[in-house]
C-alpha cells in the first residue's frame, strides 16, 4: 500500500500517535442484516482498547472482520497504514495481528506444546524436502521453536511448561485460555485481540488474567484490543472503550465517561436514567 | 569378574526368581515350538548341512546365508528381549494372565500359521481374538482388567535399583538361554538316537549348547541396557531426565491420567512390558528380518509355491503405499477423498504409456526395451510428480469445499479419470488397455512380470520409502497444520496456516504416492486398463485407512495388508478350501449346501466382506491400531460430551465457518 499515513489526526481531535489499528467507515452485511455498520475506531500504539456492548451488537463480527475471517463490505481497515482488507487469515497474521476466541480455540487433539509450535508457524521456514531430509537447518530450527514454546509458556509461569505434554483438552478453562494467548504470541504481533479472555472463570483466575494481560503490554509492548463483558475488567484495564449496539458504535471514550453515558446505559438496559452498574445488564431480547 | 558374574546368575531373589519364570515359560513355549514343532530346527540343519557340501543341498548358497542371518538375528533377538522384559517388568501382572495372553496372541496364532499357512492361520486367528475378547470382557467386567498405573509405581531407580535391574536381565539372557540349550540338546540326541540326526550336526549340538549360555549373559546384558535408559532416575544427571527445563518426573506428576497411561507404556518398569516402545523395537527388527528374508524362508517354512505367494505379497504391497498416500488426505489433514482411484490410474498409466510400445506409437521416439527399463527408475519420480499435479489439479477447486461436499467432488474426479482413460483410445488403446508393459531394469537381476522375488524386493524399498516420508512430513511443520487444518480450520488459519498452501500440499502428497503405486502396479502386472480402477477401489482404500486407524502409520499399514488379505486371500481362497475335505470349512459348507444348493462363497464374497466391515467399525472404530490422538478423541468425546457442550457453546459458529473465505 502506498499511502502510509503513521500520523493521523483522530476525528475527535485528541492527540496524535502511532496508530497501529485504524478502522474508518466498516461495514458488514449478511444478506439483509447489518452485522457491522459504519464503524470508525483508532488503536494507537501501546494501548489497551476494549469493545464492549450487548449479546449480538457485532463486536466478535468487527474481531473477524480484522483477522480477515470476514471481509467488509464496505469500509477499510489499516494496520500501519497498510490496508488489511482482503487478506486471508494468516495473512493477517504476517502482518502483525493475532487473536484469541470467544471460544476458546485450541487444537483440543493436539498437546500444549504443538499448540504452540503451530502459532510459530509462520516463524518457521521448513521447506517439504528440508523436513523429508531433515537438513541440518530444519532440525536446529525445530529445536530453537521448542525453546521459544517454552520460553512463551513460561510467561504465564512454570504450570503450563510442566503440563507442555498434556492434550490442550485435559488442560483446565483458565490454563486453556493462557495457551491461546500464548499460541497467539508465537507470532510475535504488534497488535492482540482478545476476545472475552475472562469469560467463564472465577474471581480470582480473573483477576489472574487482568494481571497478565497488563503485562502483555508492559512488557511485550503489545497493543490490545478486547472484548469483554466483565465491566470491571474492562474498567480496570481499558485506556478507551468503544461500545457497540446492533452493529455501530454508540459511543468511545474514557472508562469513566463510558460507565456514565446515557447511550450506553439505555443499550445495556434498554431505558435511559437508571444509574445502575451496568454489569449485571440483562442482554437484549433479540 | 568370575565371582560378579556368579552372583549375578546365581544368588537371585525370590521375586527375581518369580520374573524369571514368568517369562522364562511365556517366551520359551513358543520359541521351542518355533524350532522344533515348525522350521527353526530344519533351518539350522539345512543350513549347516548345506554350506559344509554346497554340492548336495537342495538351496544355493546365498539363500542358505541369508536364512542364516535370519535366525541368528531371530534367536539374538528373542535372548535379548527376555533380558528386556525380565528387566522392564513392575511385576504387577499376575504370572496366568501374561501367560493366558501369550498363550492366545502368540501360541494360537503360531499354531494356525503353521497347521493352515500364513494368511489363512492369521485369519483364524483373529476370530480367536475376537471371541477371547469377548469371553474376557463378559468375565472381567465388574473388574478393570489392568489397574491403572499409578505415578508411584513409575517413580523410582537410584543407581541401586538399576543395578538391579540389569541383573535381573543378565540372569534372564543367561537363564533363558540356557534352559533352551538344554532342551534343544535333548531334542537333539533323541533325534540322534533314533536316528534322524545326521551324525555331522552333533558337534554343531555341542558347540551350540557351550555357546548359547554365553550369549544369553551378553544379550541379557543388552537387553537390560535398553531397559535401563527408559526408566526415570530421581537423581539430576544430565540432560537426558531434562525435557525443556522440566524435569520429567515433575513433568508426570502433572499430567491427567489419560495422558500420563499413554507416557507410562514407555517408562521402566512397566505394568505391560510386552506393550512398551521398549519391546516394540525387539518385535520390530524380528519383523525387519522376517519380510526382508521372506523369500528365502517361504520354501522352508510354507512349502512349495512360493513364487505364487510372492506375487501376492507384491500386489498386497501396492495397497500399502496407497493407504499410506491416502492417509495424509484422510487421516492428516481431514479431508475426504472418494476418488484417490484417479491418481492411481494415472501414475499407472503414465509407465503405462512411456514403459511400453505405446510410446513408440505415439511419439514415433523408438527407445531400446533395455534402455527403457532401466528409465524405470528416474520416471517412477516423473509420474508420481505427474500425479501430484492432477492432486494440486483436483484440489485447487475444491478449497471452499469440506466434509460430504468435498467427497462428492472427488468421487466425481475418481469416476472421471477412468472414463477419460476409456474414451482416449486413440492414446490409450480404449478399452483394451495398455500390454507389454516393461519390467524395470537392474544389474545383475533377471526381471520380467514372471519374477516376483525383484518386485518383493521393489516394493518393499519402495514401501520404506513411503513410510520414511510419511514419518518426516507428520512429524514436521508441515504435518502440524494438518493435524490444525483438521481440529480446527479457522483456529488454523488464525494461527498462521495458509490453508491454500496446506490442503494443495495434502492432496499433492496424497497423490505422488499413488503415483509411486500406479507405476510399480502397471510395471507388475505389465499392462494397465480401464476397468482396473473403479469406484470400489476408492472405497477399498478408504476402508483400508478407517479400518487400520485413521491417522496411524502403523494403522493404515496393518489396514491395508487386513483388507486386502480379507478381500485377495481369504474370501478368493474360500472355494477352494470349502472342496477340500480336510479344510476347517468343509463341514460348515457342506451343511449350507444341504440347505441352499448351488451355495458358492464366491456368490456372497462382498456381503461376508461387508460384515467383517461393520464389526469392525461397530466394536472398535478408533482402527485396528489407532493413533494416540485419534484413540483420546473418540473416547474422549463420548466421556466428556456434556462438559464440552457447556463450555462451548457453539453460537454461530456454522455462520463463520459458512462465511469463511479462502484467498
Amino acid at each position: 500500500m502506498s499511502a502510509n499515513s503513521q500520523e493521523v489526526q483522530d476525528s475527535a481531535g485528541r492527540e496524535t500517535g502511532d496508530v497501529m489499528l485504524e478502522l474508518s467507515e466498516v461495514s458488514k452485511r449478511f444478506g439483509g442484516l447489518a452485522a457491522v455498520q459504519d464503524v470508525n475506531l483508532v488503536i494507537r500504539k501501546g494501548e489497551i482498547i476494549s469493545v464492549i456492548g450487548p449479546n449480538g451488537a457485532g463486536k466478535t463480527t468487527v474481531f473477524n472482520l480484522i483477522t480477515g475471517i470476514y471481509h467488509p463490505t464496505t469500509g477499510d481497515i489499516r494496520l500501519q497504514g497498510r490496508s488489511l482488507v482482503g487478506l486471508s487469515p494468516d495473512r493477517v497474521l504476517v502482518h502483525g495481528i493475532a487473536r484469541t476466541f470467544q471460544n476458546i480455540r485450541l487444537f483440543n487433539n493436539m498437546t500444549v506444546m504443538e499448540n504452540v509450535l503451530v502459532g510459530l508457524h509462520t516463524q518457521l521456514k521448513a521447506s517439504v524436502l528440508g523436513s523429508l531430509f531433515r537438513v541440518p537447518g530444519v532440525v536446529h530450527e525445530e529445536k530453537a521453536a521448542r525453546e521459544r514454546a517454552i520460553e512463551l509458556l513460561g510467561f504465564f509461569g512454570p504450570a503450563l511448561v510442566e503440563r507442555q505434554e498434556e492434550y490442550a483438552i485435559n488442560l483446565s478453562y483458565a490454563e486453556r485460555r493462557r495457551v491461546e494467548i500464548a499460541r497467539a504470541l508465537a507470532a510475535k504481533p504488534k497488535l492482540l485481540l482478545l476476545d472475552e479472555p475472562t469469560a467463564g472463570m472465577n474471581e480470582a483466575e480473573t483477576l489472574e488474567a487482568v494481571k497478565y494481560i497488563r503485562r502483555l503490554r508492559d512488557e511485550l509492548g503489545l497493543t490490545i484490543l478486547l472484548i469483554e463483558h466483565k465491566l470491571t475488567v474492562t474498567m480496570g484495564i481499558s485506556d478507551r472503550i468503544a461500545v457497540l449496539d446492533y452493529g455501530r458504535k454508540i459511543a468511545e471514550g474514557l472508562p469513566e465517561a463510558i460507565r456514565r453515558d446515557e447511550r450506553v446505559i439505555a443499550a445495556y438496559l434498554g431505558k435511559p436514567s437508571t444509574k445502575e452498574q451496568p454489569a449485571d445488564a440483562t442482554p437484549e431480547p433479540e | 569378574m568370575s565371582m560378579q558374574i556368579s552372583s549375578r546368575i546365581l544368588r537371585l531373589p525370590g521375586d527375581t526368581r518369580q520374573l524369571l519364570v514368568k517369562w522364562g515359560v511365556a517366551l520359551l513355549v513358543p520359541i521351542v515350538m518355533f524350532t522344533f514343532a515348525w522350521s527353526g530346527e530344519t533351518i539350522v540343519n539345512q543350513v549347516i548341512l548345506g554350506l559344509l557340501s554346497p554340492a548336495s543341498s537342495n538351496y544355493d548358497t546365498p539363500s542358505l546365508i541369508q536364512a542364516a542371518i535370519f535366525i541368528l538375528v531371530l534367536y539374538a533377538t528373542v535372548l535379548a528381549l527376555s533380558g528386556y522384559l525380565v528387566a522392564a517388568d513392575s511385576g504387577r501382572r499376575k504370572t496366568l494372565s501374561l501367560w493366558l495372553d501369550i498363550l492366545v496372541f502368540v501360541i494360537v496364532p503360531l499354531f494356525l500359521v503353521i497347521t493352515n499357512g500364513l494368511i489363512l492361520g492369521m485369519a483364524f486367528a483373529a476370530i480367536i481374538w475376537v471371541l477371547f475378547f469377548v469371553v474376557r470382557n463378559r468375565v472381567f467386567h465388574a473388574k478393570p482388567s489392568a489397574a491403572p498405573t499409578s505415578v508411584e509405581s513409575l517413580m523410582l531407580s537410584d543407581v541401586e535399583q538399576k543395578s538391579l535391574l540389569m541383573s535381573r536381565a543378565i540372569a534372564a539372557g543367561f537363564w533363558f538361554a540356557t534352559v533352551f540349550a538344554v532342551i534343544s540338546l535333548v531334542v537333539d540326541l533323541i533325534f540322534f538316537f533314533t536316528g534322524q540326526l545326521p551324525p555331522v550336526l552333533l558337534i554343531w549340538v555341542v558347540v551350540r549348547t557351550l555357546l548359547l549360555p554365553v550369549a544369553g549373559y551378553f544379550l541379557g546384558r543388552l537387553g537390560g541396557l535398553i531397559a535401563l535408559r527408559r526408566v526415570i532416575s530421581n537423581q539430576q544427571n544430565g540432560n537426558s531426565e531434562e525435557v525443556g527445563g522440566v524435569d520429567k518426573e515433575k513433568q508426570l506428576q502433572v499430567l491427567s491420567t489419560t495422558r500420563l497411561a499413554e507416557e507410562a507404556r514407555d517408562i521402566v518398569p512397566n505394568d505391560l512390558p510386552l506393550r512398551s516402545r521398549g519391546a516394540q523395537r525387539f518385535y520390530l527388527i524380528l519383523l525387519a528380518a522376517f519380510v526382508l528374508f521372506y523369500p528365502v524362508l517361504d520354501p522352508f517354512l510354507f512349502g512349495s509355491g512360493t513364487a505364487g505367494r510372492l506375487s501376492g505379497y507384491g500386489d498386497a504391497g501396492y495397497y500399502v503405499i496407497l493407504a499410506l498416500g491416502l492417509n495424509i488426505v484422510v487421516g492428516f489433514a481431514g479431508l475426504l477423498d472418494l476418488g484417490y482411484v484417479a491418481f492411481f490410474a494415472i501414475g499407472s498409466y503414465v509407465w503405462g504409456i512411456f514403459g511400453s510400445n505405446q510410446f513408440n506409437i505415439l511419439t514415433g521416439i523408438a527407445i531400446n526395451p533395455q534402455v527403457l527399463s532401466a528409465l524405470f527408475w528416474p520416471m517412477v519420480i516423473v509420474t508420481a510428480m505427474i500425479a501430484a499435479l492432477f492432486g494440486v489439479l483436483l484440489g485447487a477447486p475444491t478449497l471452499r469445499l469440506r466434509g460430504d461436499y468435498l467427497a462428492i467432488v472427488t468421487l466425481g474426479f475418481g469416476e472421471i479419470v477412468p472414463i477419460v482413460f476409456l474414451e482416449l483410445d486413440k492414446y490409450t488403446n480404449g478399452a483394451n488397455g495398455i500390454v507389454g508393459v516393461r519390467s524395470p531394469a537392474f544389474p545383475g537381476v533377471e526381471w520380467s512380470t514372471f519374477t516376483p522375488v525383484p518386485f518383493y524386493y521393489l516394493i518393499l524399498v519402495l514401501i520404506a520409502l513411503v513410510i520414511f516420508a510419511n514419518i518426516r512430513l507428520r512429524d514436521s511443520r508441515l504435518g502440524r497444520a494438518w493435524v490444525a487444518i483438521r481440529e480446527d480450520e479457522i483456529a488454523a488459519a488464525s494461527s498462521g496456516v495458509n490453508l491454500v498452501q496446506t490442503k494443495l500440499f495434502a492432496f499433492a502428497s496424497g497423490a505422488f504416492f499413488a503415483g509411486v503405486a500406479g507405476a510399480y502396479h502397471a510395471a507388475k502386472l505389465g499392462g494397465v486398463s480401464p476397468d482396473l480402477f473403479s469406484f470400489g477401489d476408492s472405497v477399498i482404500y478408504l476402508a483400508m485407512v478407517v479400518i487400520g486407524g485413521i491417522g496411524s502409520i502403523p494403522g493404515v499399514i496393518v489396514g491395508a495388508l487386513v483388507v486386502y488379505s480379507i478381500n485377495e486371500f481369504i474370501l478368493a481362497q474360500l472355494d477352494t478350501l470349502a472342496v477340500d475335505p480336510s479344510s476347517i470349512i468343509h463341514p460348515i459348507y457342506n451343511a449350507i449346501v444341504q440347505v441352499v444348493p448351488g451355495f458358492t462363497f464366491g456368490n456372497i464374497r462382498n456381503l461376508v466382506f461387508g460384515i467383517v466391515l461393520v464389526t469392525v467399525m461397530i466394536f472398535r472404530p478408533e482402527g485396528l491400531i489407532p493413533s494416540a490422538r485419534r484413540r483420546r478423541e473418540l473416547h474422549h468425546t463420548a466421556a466428556d460430551g456434556a462438559e464440552m457442550g457447556s463450555l462451548d457453546p457453539p453460537s454461530g459458529s456454522s455462520d463463520m465457518e459458512a462465511e469463511m473465505h479462502v484467498e
